[in-house]
């Protein structure tokens, strides 16, 4: 198995419980791509029913990236960056799918986007949103702050965890509710 | 072309011959907008007067919005439109479902279904992008709601979404309700018989393609304020306590509240989560089930639910969207608000006497309601209130029950469940087409109309009021904010203007209609509500709110934000790039109902005399204050209504120049053809 690197995780329900709006799914999808469907999300929420106890899987960045080892365009279609964050070059990725087989987790945590046209099949991999200053985009837009990254404390508090995300908790009161905006 | 917010195509799968066509999205948008417009105009154009619901010539429309797995918040949720079931007499209604098969479907590449006709054998339908396929629902016939979902995903994957009926719709039971994921249904119409009586246990999806919004900063902007999405934690909390007001009981060993969001990509999460909570049919195992705004009276109901004003009256200071009540997360007080002490004046909901709490036997109700998919809200309002009622006054001695009727007796409910969801017997037979059919074959004078003599006011310590054991308002509908019966508690504006809201439409409006308004109108329309101009204005925005609701789509719980009145609109235009102003998407919602209109006119003889004394009635019975409304008044508050519609006063029937004004002039000429475009 190989040894997890930084990677973004999911908080126990005492902290807060995933609502299962798909949030950081939609979130992924619409910055990386413009999209909202099931082969663009980088991370997942795999719904559990009827007992609505879901959970979120996302790229764990193992140290050892078997997914980069396995690509046969690595360096073009995959990249390696100096954190050890492994990138995926679109242009350049054929859609073969052998990094997904790679993945040491299960379910793989690297997505397909499935077409008949071959050309657009391409992998959708966690990347930490590495090129974005705020971070990771789902953990910014997840409603109730249940994700967050693996080598942070966790928020102790409501206020606390609001705080940190810079996210005033009734920022539209002030801004636009009243027609101050 | 990118083609955005809508996919461009609607299924229309026939069950009795098993083909499927493909109807363009785009004959009906954006004029109609989506969701329930575009099924109004689909249903007035191929559905004749004289379908009933169970006949294959009805049509069960299910529609999404151009929203709808955008991930513009509250755009997950959909909506269901036919011959309801339900309600009495029959006439077209619609039902909303949030849940994530509306995205699910969009995903496969349609923003619709038509579904006609009916299977000769039990069927459910599979719907893998442009692979629509009839499938045998035999191994699922029977099956309880979540062993048929979890029966479906067994056979075609975890990722697969349904909306399935329980056996409740397979035996025609007519408060059947259609159930999806996170158990969110579409309950209030009775959809689940229609489905039973096409033979259709279920329609499965699964999905491989895309939604493109418009306008993505704009979609985040609406992330971020639309209901003003708190972004902090929320954790699973123990509770040593369950009910509200008087109806609040200690729960041995306690019990677990999360908080989880009803549909896709919505930013709240205002369905309250009960985790494990006791089984109908285990004593050693727990259920997780979502506990909504009517079910914390299966546990209890001795008392109605309270109210304050500003749950209907807003100020700029203080506006509370009800996903923040429902949620435990009411924003602060703003004390500088000159109206606090009024906004915030707690007004105590009437004794009832129904039942005491009881923790186990509410979690049985809801389990029960879940699994054989029966509308919780008939069975907790009206079923089970009767049952109260009526034993209460000694008339339920000849009925021939099986065993003592008490709805405080968890064995009795049970019983009366499986009873009505079976239709078991003669009583189960009788009971299973739902109160309003049931109450009017036992006798109206005696099982609806006698006097229950257990209400009593808060408001007016001491006052006894009157109503009848069964809680009926009007079109098979029971009473909701009305000013009577459950959630009485509401002042007399607004249950006039929730009364006026139910009296044009053909079922319960307040899932979609919840009445609000500002707190400076409840000023202007003062002591004489029946002649208010300004509480007109106010029905009519919040009914064409109500179409926007179930059309754009958005939510009621977020819906309408009185101090952002143009959200629908920037919704729709974030979501398909096409300008629409708040002008623009109003007069997409006249349009809407005005549709509705001409299907309740055409089909089912709606007419003023019609919908005036289905619903005059009801309001004499007191509300918590001892008041009512009379006949007078309440037809000057119908004639101001229609004059500002644009309908005619004695028939109720919109003229010529409204249906032109809205570009329905071809239903202009259809009602003239019918003689009912009045002079």
């Amino acid at each position: 198995m190989s040894k997890p690197g930084r990677h973004i995780v999911q908080y126990p329900k005492e902290f807060s419980l995933c609502a299962g709006c798909t949030s950081c799914e939609i979130v992924c999808s619409l910055l990386h791509d413009g999209v909202v469907g099931h082969g663009y999300n980088r991370i997942f929420l795999k719904r559990s029913e009827p007992d609505m106890m879901h959970t979120i899987y996302a790229c764990l960045h193992c140290e050892d990236h078997p997914c980069y080892e396995k690509c046969p365009k690595k360096g073009a279609a995959m990249l390696l960056d100096e954190n050890g964050i492994v990138s995926i070059n679109e242009d350049e990725c054929i859609g073969c799918g052998l990094c997904v087989r790679a993945c040491s987790f299960e379910p793989p945590r690297i997505n397909m986007v499935k077409s008949k046209d071959k050309a657009k099949r391409k992998a959708k991999k966690c990347d930490l949103c590495r090129t974005r200053p705020e971070g990771p985009a789902c953990i910014e837009w997840c409603p109730v702050r249940c994700i967050g990254m693996s080598d942070e404390p966790l928020p102790v508090t409501a206020e606390n965890a609001a705080e940190t995300a810079g996210i005033p908790a009734n920022e539209r009161a002030d801004d636009l509710a009243y027609g101050k905006a | 072309m990118t083609q955005y917010g809508y996919i461009g195509k609607i299924a229309r799968i026939n069950l009795t011959d098993k083909t499927v066509g493909v109807v363009n999205t785009f004959d009906y948008v954006p004029k109609y907008i989506g969701g329930r417009a575009v099924a109004n105009r689909i249903f007035y154009d191929e559905v004749a007067p004289g379908v009933g619901a169970f006949d294959p010539e009805n049509k069960m429309i299910y529609m999404t919005g151009p929203t709808t797995g955008t991930g513009i918040p509250t755009g997950g949720r959909s909506v269901f439109c036919s011959i309801a079931a339900n309600n009495y007499p029959e006439q077209y209604a619609w039902s909303g479902i949030g849940g994530w098969i509306g995205a699910e479907l969009k995903f496969a590449g349609w923003d619709g279904l038509i579904i006609e006709g009916k299977a000769a054998e039990p069927t459910y339908v599979f719907i893998e992008d442009d692979d629509i396929q009839f499938l045998s629902a035999a191994p699922l016939w029977g099956k309880f709601v979540h062993a048929a979902q979890a029966a479906l995903r067994e056979a075609h994957g975890d990722d697969v979404i349904s909306c399935v009926i329980g056996p409740a719709g397979e035996n025609l039971m007519r408060n059947a309700s259609l159930t999806t994921s996170n158990d969110n249904v579409a309950a209030k119409a009775g959809f689940g018989a229609v489905f039973g009586a096409k033979n259709l246990k279920a329609f499965a999806v699964r999905g491989t393609g895309t939604v493109v919004p418009a306008d993505i900063e704009k979609l985040f902007y609406l992330r971020k304020h639309m209901g003003t999405p708190y972004m902090r934690p929320s954790p699973v909390v123990h509770e040593d306590e369950h009910g509200m007001d008087g109806n609040r009981i200690p729960v041995e060993g306690g019990w677990d509240r999360g908080q989880v969001a009803c549909s896709h990509g919505c930013n709240q999460h205002c369905c309250r989560l009960m985790i494990n909570i006791p089984s109908a049919f285990s004593e050693k195992e727990t259920v997780n089930q979502v506990e909504k705004c009517v079910g914390i009276f299966a546990y209890g109901f001795q008392e109605d639910c309270s109210w304050s004003p500003i749950m209907t009256w807003e100020t700029e200071q203080n506006a509370i969207l009800p996903c923040k009540m429902l949620s435990d997360e009411p924003p602060p007080i703003d004390g500088t608000d000159p109206y606090i002490d009024k906004l915030f004046e707690h007004v105590p909901g009437d004794i009832t006497n129904y039942w005491k709490p009881d923790f186990h036997k509410g979690s049985v109700m809801m389990h029960l309601c879940n699994e054989y998919g029966i509308d919780k809200w008939d069975v907790i309002v009206w079923y089970m209130t009767w049952i109260a009622s009526c034993k209460a006054e000694g008339l339920l001695d000849d009925l021939g029950f099986d065993m003592e009727p008490d709805a405080e007796n968890e064995a009795f409910v049970r019983y009366f469940l499986d009873m009505i969801t079976y239709r078991k017997g003669r009583l189960g037979k009788i009971f299973g087409e739902g109160m309003a059919r049931a109450t009017r074959t036992l006798g109206q004078e005696k099982y609806a109309k006698t006097i229950y003599q257990g209400r009593y006011s808060q408001v007016v310590p001491g006052l006894k009021l009157d109503i009848p054991v069964s809680l009926e308002s009007a079109w098979g509908m029971s009473y909701h904010w009305a000013g009577r019966g459950y959630e009485a508690t509401i002042n007399r504006p607004g249950w006039l203007a929730i009364a006026l809201e139910l009296m044009t439409v053909t079922r319960d409006n307040q899932t979609v209609a919840h009445f609000h308004d500002t707190y400076d109108h409840l000023l202007a329309i003062g002591d004489d509500p029946c002649h208010s101009e300004v509480l007109i204005d106010s029905v009519i925005m919040n009914e064409n709110k109500g179409e926007m609701k179930d059309s754009v789509s958005t939510c009621e719980w977020q819906s309408p934000d009185l101090l952002w009145t143009s959200m629908e609109a920037e919704m729709y235009t974030a979501a398909t790039g096409i300008e629409m102003t708040e002008a623009d998407i109003n007069d997409a919602a006249e349009r809407s109902k005005l549709l509705m209109r001409a299907i309740t006119m055409r089909n089912f003889g709606r007419d003023r005399d019609m919908e005036v004394n289905a619903v005059f009635p009801t309001l004499q019975y007191p509300d918590p204050r001892g008041e009512t409304v009379t006949w007078e008044d309440w037809n000057d508050f119908v004639d101001l209504y229609y004059r500002k519609r644009g309908w005619d006063i004695a028939t109720g029937w919109p003229t010529r120049e409204t249906w032109e004004r809205y570009g329905l002039a071809d239903i202009a000429d259809d009602m003239a053809s019918i003689g009912k475009l009045p002079a």
